[in-house]
């Protein structure tokens, strides 16, 4: 969480507060790389906290481990608030048929381009296919003085915006299987397409590990596309002012719709609270609209989807709620943390040119599998 | 000799005033006399080492549930047979033990030199002996942080130096996204950072030695290279194996240069730690069983290089 969203959670917890006099916040605030592990020491010593603000991805294996409250039939109006979020972040809070946790906030990540290196090359604007994507790139690439596109690694989270627009899936809807998903046509069309941009010199060869991270390397013109999230505009605030921030769709597949990856962070309901019902009406205020507006005043998307389009809104967030419409999530599983090691060693494989994308992507899908099976 | 003597005068003085006094046997009076004082101690090693052991031996043999540790299943030794068999497990091991078997040698010669040149009579040694251990006392996150953007692979300080200055490559080279070149900043901040250490040790070995010694030598015509070799190095001896004990613990257990330099075994799995490999295994994948088993493995691994290692150092010195 940023100082301006720790700034404005107070306002949040202090409205709180006045509504339920009695009920006291306490909040605490974690590095994300120390987040999840003191959690769990915590809830092994039965002192977890009341509530907590988890990423969306994390919230299948707490509440496999029996640590979270089955919020479906314990919170009062619980339906009334499923039907007011965006489906897609609700989806994540969904184990076994239950929910545990509701979508305290989303996001996706869009395209990032750079004006100027565009104006400098005659480029007219953001490509909108990923054939343009391409061409665009290697337009926008010079040696090791530019590139036209980077990723943040090889993690799934970086290449999914391109993986998820150009069609391809990790495993089939009722997460059973990976074969001919992970491993299907789209699936190796698209890092056929990342593979093909690495080789031509036209996307960085920082994805590999240990280069110039792609925020830096984006304001200060050494990539001239790049795909990140809402936070950017804040991030650029603090470390290049005059940087002009672009946004745009990302572009668009082969079926000609555009495609990303949910993100965000949902608040759950430890189950062994003695706070029950304080966490429970907690978890309703986090999702009121007051409570959203204040957030999103400082860069944080709503989940509630009344609130699109609103004017009150920042204005950049209009790209990110349209992409969001067709942004998928990642597949909800306890073993989720071990599937992304796959896709990512398996792009690892590619780009190094030791397996082709069929065989990369073939050998993720046994791994795959393996950890559905489980 | 004149402890041997103090000891019997100050327990006379103290005869009469002891808690078993007139009521127990000298041995056993000596005994409690010790208890009392090893007590705090022996109870803060029961409560925060040896429980959490005997707690992790037991975790490590289920597919533990850290929730409700009632719902766990025992697996026996399933754990262990599955990390012996475990690829990514073996080259972790490869990865540490390569790892020391560079930076404790590398340490322990350059410390020495080092500790040789401070134990002249050269000016301003004071300042050199702190500029020597200011690696020693600045934080490990910082300091990795400081390597891993010195070898950035696009445009850092190395790959400038490299082919700016020297040129003697022609494209960057991208050290940290190669399984074998991103041992080279870790092994080389392993080495610099422990250099002082060493140093002050061996320094102090050093000035443990009586001069007369090299000074009688060098009567006898003894030069300096061969000074070092018969006189200096052979008492230096329990110095080094001393050093060498504490070092190679200190690297099969290194672990937070490489968590933040391969984030967790990048690329492919294949650069990780064993006990990087055991972080992972336990607070990103939740296999606690797994972990606490990798760590079992860890622990008897250096409890039987100790005890090589402090057979060594028991051997007597002979000139």
């Amino acid at each position: 969480m940023s100082d301006p969203e720790t700034a404005q959670l107070e306002q949040v917890v202090a409205a709180f507060e006045a509504a339920n006099p009695g009920v006291a916040v306490e909040t605490t605030r974690y590095a994300y790389d120390d987040f999840k592990a003191a959690l769990l020491t915590s809830i092994a010593g039965g002192e977890a906290p009341d509530t907590a603000r988890l990423d969306i991805i994390w919230v299948p294996e707490f509440a496999e481990m029996g640590a979270l409250l089955q919020l479906d039939g314990t919170l009062p109006g619980f339906d009334e608030i499923a039907a007011s979020v965006f489906p897609g972040p609700l989806a994540t809070n969904q184990w076994q048929g239950h929910y545990y946790g509701l979508p305290q906030n989303t996001n996706t990540q869009v395209l990032l381009w750079n004006r100027e290196l565009f104006d400098s090359a005659g480029v007219a604007g953001p490509p909108e296919t990923v054939e343009e994507l391409a061409d665009v790139a290697c337009q926008l690439s010079s040696g090791e003085q530019q590139y036209g596109y980077a990723l943040g690694g090889t993690y799934f989270w970086a290449p999914a915006p391109i993986f998820y627009s150009m069609g391809g899936q990790v495993v089939d809807e009722g997460v059973t299987t990976a074969s001919g998903f992970v491993n299907g046509e789209e699936s190796v069309a698209a890092m056929q397409l990342l593979s093909d941009l690495y080789d031509q010199g036209c996307l960085s060869p920082n994805l590999l590990g240990g280069g110039i991270g792609t925020s830096d390397g984006h304001a200060t013109g050494l990539y001239a596309m790049i795909t990140d999230g809402p936070w950017m505009i804040d991030i650029y605030k603090g470390t290049y002012p005059d940087f002009e921030v672009n946004f745009s769709l990302v572009p668009t597949g082969s079926d000609g719709s555009t495609s990303s990856v949910v993100g965000g962070e949902d608040l759950v309901v430890f189950a062994d609270t003695d706070q029950q019902e304080a966490a429970l009406l907690w978890a309703a205020h986090l999702l009121s609209e007051e409570s959203q507006r204040t957030m999103a005043e400082v860069g944080v998307i709503p989940t509630l989807s009344g609130l699109a389009g609103d004017p009150a809104l920042p204005a950049y967030f209009d790209v990110f709620m349209e992409q969001l419409e067709t942004a998928q999530a990642r597949v909800p599983h306890p073993r989720w943390s071990d599937m992304d090691n796959a896709v990512n060693n398996a792009l690892q494989r590619i780009l190094r040119d030791e397996q082709n994308p069929q065989e990369a992507l073939d050998q993720a899908a046994e791994e795959i599998n393996a950890l559905l099976a489980q | 000799m004149t402890a041997r003597f103090a000891r019997p005068a100050s327990d006379q003085r103290r005869r009469g005033t002891g808690p078993f006094e007139g009521t127990t046997s000298k041995p056993f009076r000596r005994f409690w006399r010790a208890a009392i004082f090893l007590l705090p101690g022996f109870a803060v090693y029961l409560t925060f080492l040896f429980g959490p052991m005997i707690y992790s031996a037991r975790i490590s043999l289920f597919d533990w549930n850290i929730v409700d540790p009632t719902l766990s299943e025992p697996v026996g030794f399933d754990n262990y047979s599955r990390a012996l068999g475990d690829p990514i497990f073996r080259r972790a091991v490869v990865n540490t033990v390569a790892y020391t078997l560079v930076t404790v040698p590398g340490q322990i010669i350059l410390g020495m030199g080092v500790a040789l040149l401070l134990n002249q009579a050269i000016r301003g040694r004071a300042l050199f002996r702190v500029l020597y251990y200011l690696p020693v006392i600045t934080p490990w996150v910082i300091v990795t942080l400081l390597f891993e953007y010195m070898f950035v692979g696009q445009g850092g300080l190395v790959n400038w130096l490299l082919r700016d200055v020297l040129g003697v490559i022609q494209k960057n080279v991208l050290w940290l996204a190669d399984p074998i070149l991103t041992f080279v900043p870790i092994h080389l901040l392993g080495i610099w950072k422990g250099v002082g250490w060493t140093a002050i040790i061996a320094l102090a070995g050093l000035q443990a030695i009586p001069q007369e010694l090299s000074d009688a030598a060098s009567v006898d015509g003894a030069s300096p290279l061969s000074r070092f070799r018969y006189i200096t190095l052979p008492l230096l001896r329990p110095t080094l194996v001393f050093l060498m004990v504490v070092l190679v613990i200190g690297g099969l257990n290194a672990y937070i240069s490489n968590l933040l330099i391969t984030d967790g075994g990048n690329p492919l799995d294949l650069t990780h730690f064993v006990l990087t490999l055991m972080y992972e295994a336990t607070f990103t994948r939740l296999d606690f069983g797994y972990g606490a088993a990798i760590s079992y493995l860890l622990a008897v691994f250096v409890f039987m290089v100790s005890l090589v290692q402090i057979r060594l150092l028991r051997r007597r010195v002979e000139l």
